[in-house]
């Protein structure tokens, strides 16, 4: 994005001055020292060649950078409506632009500390970073000077993109499924279900104990009404066998009319027998 | 629960004998309850013990058939509901408090409740 502005910008520079005057650089100079001050390296710069040996920065050394932007016939000062200093590592494509102030009279002066390097740094490796020097203005041509190469220490990798994996093919994706759930050993089962049968064994000694009187079952009143509460639950079983819901829906509903019909009747004579014999 | 209602009512006869408190609450249970309350409890009794063995086996052994297990072991502890709700109100100790409800108003109720609880328990048979 930033890459694609930039050379926007340097185009529309270009075709604004393409006639224009051409700026210059004067006594372009850098001087690397260490963090105690002392002075390791310090030339003046050639815009026509790099110097031969790149420029190497240790942990907390700083880098100064200093020029004066002139035109190339008067010799006058000139102050740019941009300057930029450009880092630039081939190998991995990173790149940092950083802009550079500079006075009105054309004096720039930048400073590197790698103690505290700038954001616009771009994450480096043990390759060079190439640096150059990019001037725009409204009344010179553009002018682009390919400084020096630069070895700083290498910085962390960049941090991945959020959507980089979306960028490749993912790895397949596997599903795993639950086990089928197996049965228990059918002996288990079978102990179990014979286990079940001691409630029985309980309720109907229980009730051989109690023997409840039920003398009236068989009365005309009331075996209908057995009769079709035994039908529902037949219908029920039917319909775990065989029906659908629909079915059995239907089949209710239109039981339940002769039920509530024969439970109504057969209910009131065990009303009526109660009372009289509570009346009695 | 109602039993031990009945046998308050019944514990100033059998207070002064020397027995342990609960036998004296089984032999008032005994005594006082009617054979209809002890058919349903006998019934309410059956209904506990299936469910419990149910459950047990869901526990130590598989839940596998999940359907089958939630079917039995609801249809367990709705029809004790049910079953519960229809001694208590059938109940003549409780007369007092179901007045408008019959004892045969109340069977009525646990006929329909037990229909549907088991058009929904063979719903989950599978």
């Amino acid at each position: 994005m930033a890459v694609g502005i930039f050379s926007w910008f340097l185009i529309s520079l270009a075709v604004v001055g393409a006639h224009a005057a051409t700026l210059t650089l004067q006594s372009p100079r850098f001087t690397i020292s260490a963090s105690d001050a002392s002075q390791l390296r310090s030339e003046p710069l050639s815009l026509a060649q790099k110097p031969s040996t790149a420029l190497s920065l240790g942990p907390s050394d700083v880098l100064k950078l200093t020029f004066q932007v002139v035109d190339k016939e008067g010799g006058k000062g000139v102050q740019p409506h941009q300057t930029f200093l450009r880092f630039y590592d081939e190998v991995t494509g990173e790149e940092g632009i950083q802009p550079v102030k500079v006075t009105p009279g054309g004096k720039a002066k930048f400073e590197l500390n790698m103690a505290r390097p700038p954001t616009s740094l771009p994450p480096t490796t043990t390759n060079p970073l190439k640096v150059s020097l990019y001037l725009g203005s409204f009344v010179h041509s553009p002018v682009q000077y390919e400084l020096f190469d630069l070895v700083v220490p290498p910085s962390q990798p960049p941090a991945q993109h959020t959507e980089e994996a979306s960028f490749h093919l993912r790895p397949e994706i596997h599903h795993t499924f639950r086990p089928e759930q197996k049965l228990p050993p059918k002996i288990i089962s079978a102990f179990f279900a014979a286990l079940l049968a001691a409630p029985w064994v309980v309720l109907l000694g229980l009730w051989s104990h109690i023997r409840p009187q039920v003398p009236h079952l068989f009365s005309p009143a009331i075996l209908p009404f057995v009769a079709t509460l035994a039908a529902f639950e037949a219908l029920l079983v039917w319909y775990w066998v065989a029906l659908r819901l629909g079915q059995v829906l239907l089949y209710a509903s239109i039981l339940a009319i002769p039920t509530a019909l024969a439970g109504k009747r057969a209910l009131t004579a065990v009303g009526d027998r109660r009372l009289g014999k509570s009346s009695k | 629960m109602a039993p031990t209602k009945t046998a308050s009512q019944a514990k100033p006869r059998t207070a002064s004998s020397q027995q342990s408190p609960v036998l004296t609450l089984w032999n008032a249970y005994n005594e006082t309850t009617s054979t209809r309350l002890k058919t349903i409890d006998a019934f309410l009794v059956f209904l506990m013990l299936s469910g419990i063995i149910q459950f047990l086996y869901c526990i130590l052994v598989t839940n596998f058939p999940f359907n089958a297990f939630l079917a039995g072991f609801s249809s367990c502890v709705g029809q004790f509901v049910l079953a519960a709700s229809l001694r208590s109100q059938v109940n003549p100790a409780n007369k007092n408090e179901f007045k408008e409800v019959s004892p045969e108003r109340a069977f009525a109720d646990f006929a329909l409740g037990s229909i549907v609880l088991h058009f929904f328990v063979y719903n989950f048979l599978g």
